[in-house]
Formats: C-alpha cells, structure tokens, sequence
C-alpha cells in the first residue's frame, strides 16, 4: 500500500513532517486534499508561523488522529 | 449578412417594423453579442438567501462565463469569474456549498473567498517566491449591486449603476422582490434553481417575456385543464375584469412589461380557491398591501423582460429567468422561483406544487413555450428561410406617453391593451436596445438620458 499521506484525514491538532523536514501542526483543513493551514513547530525562524501546506509537501504524520 | 454597423437600418429596421433572422441564427452575430451586449450589461447572478452565511457560494453565469457568488470570510457578497489564473481551470466545480478556499484542481493553486491568491504549490522552490501573488487573485466583476436580496453584476466599469440602468422600470422587478403585502424586499428562494438546455438562440425567450400576449392561443390546453391555483384557467385573475392591461416600455433602457392597473379603489378578488389556507393569506396580504400607500399597490404584475435576458413574471408563478446563451443556437435556462419568506409552510408548499406545475422543464405553460420557440428556431436556420424576415409591425405607432389611470401614472411608452388585446411595441422597445448596444462604441452613446438631463439642464 502506498505510503502517501491522505491529507483530506488530517484533524487539526495533528503533527505532521513537511519535505523540508520541517514539523508542523495543522490548525484547519479545508478538506479539498490539496492544501492544509498549519503552524510551524520547528526551532528555527519559521517558528510560530502559520501558513498553507502543500499537500505533496507532507511526509509522514508524527502525531494525533486520522478521521 | 450587414457589416456590424447598421442593425437599425438593415437588420433591425423598426421603420418597417422589419427584423432580420439573421440576429437569431448567425453565429458571427452571435459572438458580436458576448462582446457587446453581454460583457457591458448587467446580469442577475443570483439571490442573497442562497449564500446567508461566510464561505457559502453558489456556482452563477453572466452570459458564457462560469462566476462564482459568495459570501467571503468578512461576510461581504463577491462574484468571480470561475478560471484559475494560472492555467484558466475552474476552480469550483459545485453548484453549491460553503468551503474556505477555492483550489483549483489543475496544478492547486488556491484562492480565499475574497479572491485573493493564497497559495501556489512550490512557490519557494519553482518560483523562487518571485511571483507577485498580489495581481493573480481571481478575476473580480467591475460593478456589483444587492438590490433587495438579488445579486447583479456587470464586468464593465463604465456601465451606470445598476438602478440607473433600471430607470422607472425598478417598480416592476419590485413587484416580485417585495412581499405580497407591500412591505419591502420581502422576497426568498424557494428551493433550488432548476435549469435545462433548449434548441433555439437566447433572443426567443427574451422576445416572449418582453410581453407577447399574442401566442395566448398556444396556451389554450393550460387554459382548458385548469393548471392554475384555483383549478381554472392557468392563473386567478379575475381583477382583470376591473383592471386596464398595458403594455409599458422604457425606451432608453431596454426593458418592457405587460401590467395590470387597478381601479382606485378595487375590491381584491378571491383566489387560491382549492386551499382554504392559502386563500387566506392571500387575502389577509392584499389587505395589507392596499393600507400601504405606494406606487405598486394598484399594479398587478405580469411577464416582462429586463434587457437583455431577465425575465420577470411577478405574480403566478412569481420567477426570475434567466437566459444564458450557449451558442447561437442554444439557450441554458435558469428559473429561480420566489415566496415571502414569512409565509406559513403550508403556503410555500401549495406554491411550489403550482409553480412547478406552470413553469420550468416540467411545467405545462413552459412546455408550449419551448415548443414555438424551438421549431421556430429551427426553421429560420436555412438559407432559403434566412431571405425572409419577421415582421414586427402590430400597433407600430399607436404607443403614447404620460400614461395614466385614475391618477397612476406609468412611465416609458404604453400601449392599452384592454380593447387592443396585443401588441409588439415591447419586441420593438426589446429589439431597438439589442441594435444600440451591438452598435455603440462607449457607455455616452448608450446613456442617452444622461445627455438629454445635461441638455434640459442648459437650456433652463
């Protein structure tokens, strides 16, 4: 099975790993799999930041549910 | 076929009272027609009760294009032009729903409720973060105007607001958009939009709503089953034997209307006789409406055509059409049927039953419509049939001005239909607007009230 994250799942809350490495967490889904709101959870500059995700840009889910 | 100048004097001669078929069946007039008459008017979009609340939108036409109305985050009302920016894709695909971004499907691009550009896939990495998203949110309509619920849109920035464009003709779209009992903007959506593909070019249904009571003929079966609310005829309308018909045209605008105009002091008369319930609320409005002083509250309503493809019928059944163009030889129909949004269940659910029953894709009186305007169509497409064209000429001078009876005045050109029974002044009225703006270069050749104001104004 693949290994492709459906991001249409995703709750809010949930943590996830972009391409970059970077770790997230979704603060809305507008549920049309393409794109996820998300704030930056990573120590760097980009922390705290909120910002639309890329669905092709999540890697794998660290934490918290899928529907 | 005429170049594109001359319409008044080759293809649209309202001298002679003489229309070309080539306005109805050539397709090089028919693209004329997006450019000229479609991307400069205003259009009816839709109605606020589709759209109450934040992220709702409701997929709309202005002539060819796919729009999108909806109410943005803020909750202010937009219409948008459905093409993604990047690749042309629309970027919604429902007829309805409420979302909080619209993506389009294509390569993801992605657009709030109020258009803006919110994200582009790899905008770091493929496009270095170089591009200006500030300047690719969707196409936004140039003028956009609510009028008592109904949402209307033009994509020229140059067109008059849309209640100049109404005139005096405003009293008429009143008579559908207010509540039956007088009180203002009354008016809500009853259930959804039903909408169907018929055979014939746009202008068809224009002409008939514009007033043509000359075809009643063709509704004789409607008449003789009784379709309408009290089982007789296709409506209750017995004022019409106190009542003077007219035909009414405002000359400089475009639009035209059959109406009814009461005597002083009418009694109102019974309807909705098969709903002891229904008859009553009726009654109880018309009680309320006549306590309202106001200039609609002696009119009754009747077919009318808002240039170019609005088609009103304010009273049995109470709907807007509108008549999208396809091609030259199709027409997508939309009818959006309308109730007070305060009446009782009972009400709504006994209208629906005849509002169905009467008008849209299974409605009778609709049916025999689409009918003559379908082989009509298809019998003025050949080059024999092309040579010959309609004739426009009944009551051709006999329209007056100042109008008025027992002390209602009526605006524009009015023909009394009470002993003439029919007339085409309001297909002139129709056509010889249609010509203008297929002709006209700018907005001062179109707004000729605007110069006649300025030359009455100079010479006083």
């Amino acid at each position: 099975m693949s290994g492709i994250v459906n991001v249409r799942d995703l709750k809010v809350g949930t943590r996830v790993m972009l391409g970059s490495g970077a770790e997230v967490e979704i603060v809305s889904n507008p549920g049309d799999g393409v794109w996820l709101f998300a704030r930056y959870l990573t120590a760097d500059s980009a922390s705290g930041e909120e910002e639309m995700i890329f669905a092709q840009d999540v890697v794998e889910v660290r934490s918290g549910d899928q529907r | 076929m005429n170049a594109t100048k001359g319409y008044h004097s080759g293809l649209v001669d309202l001298s002679k009272g003489l229309i070309s078929r080539e306005i109805f069946v050539n397709e090089e007039i028919y693209a004329q027609e997006q450019e000229r008459v479609f991307a400069r008017s205003w259009l009816f979009v839709g109605h606020e009760s589709q759209i109450p609340n934040p992220g709702d939108f409701f997929s709309s036409r202005m002539g060819e294009e796919s729009v999108i109305l909806c109410r943005d985050r803020a909750g202010t009302v937009r219409v948008f032009l459905n093409s993604c920016r990047h690749r042309g894709m629309k970027v919604c695909r429902y007829d309805d729903g409420n979302t909080t971004v619209f993506t389009c499907p294509y390569h993801g691009w992605s657009y709030g409720t109020d258009g803006k550009l919110a994200g582009v896939p790899f905008f770091r990495e493929a496009y270095h973060s170089e591009l200006d998203r500030s300047k690719l949110g969707l196409v936004e309509v140039a003028q956009l105007c609510c009028y008592k619920g109904t949402v209307w849109a033009n994509w020229d920035a140059g067109a008059p607001p849309f209640l100049e464009h109404l005139g005096e003709f405003v009293r008429f779209l009143d008579l559908i958009l207010d509540g039956w009992d007088g009180r203002e903007g009354q008016a809500e959506l009853l259930g959804g939009v039903q909408k169907w593909i018929i055979p014939c070019n746009w202008k068809w249904p224009a002409e008939n709503f514009s007033g043509d009571t000359y075809h009643n003929i063709s509704h004789r079966s409607v008449d003789l089953v009784g379709a309408g609310p009290s089982g007789r005829s296709r409506r209750d309308y017995s004022e019409l034997n106190v009542a003077r018909k007219l035909h009414v045209a405002i000359p400089d605008r475009g639009h035209q209307t059959i109406t009814y105009v009461l005597p002083k002091d009418h009694e109102s008369q019974a309807a909705y006789q098969n709903s002891p319930e229904v008859a009553e609320y009726f009654r109880h409005c018309e009680e309320e409406r006549r306590r309202r002083p106001g200039v609609n509250s002696r009119l009754m309503g009747a077919p009318g055509e808002l240039f170019p493809n609005v088609a009103l019928l304010p009273r049995q059944p109470r709907t807007l059409a509108v008549w999208h163009p396809v091609n030259a030889h199709q027409t997508e129909v939309w009818r959006f049927f309308f109730v007070d949004r305060d009446a009782p269940r009972v009400v709504k659910n006994f209208l629906r039953d005849y509002y169905i029953r009467y008008s849209g894709p299974a409605g009778m009186t609709e049916q025999d419509d689409m009918e003559n305007w379908n082989y009509a169509h298809a019998a003025s497409r050949g080059v024999i049939a092309r040579r010959y064209p309609y004739t426009y000429e009944m009551g051709m001078g006999h329209a007056v001005e100042d109008y008025e009876f027992e002390g209602l005045r009526m605006p524009g050109r009015v023909v009394d239909l009470t002993k003439a029974q029919a007339s085409e002044e309001p297909m002139r009225n129709l056509y010889r607007r249609w010509a203008q703006f297929m002709e006209a270069e700018s907005w001062d050749d179109l707004m000729t009230w605007r110069r006649d104001a300025a030359r009455r104004e100079a010479a006083e």
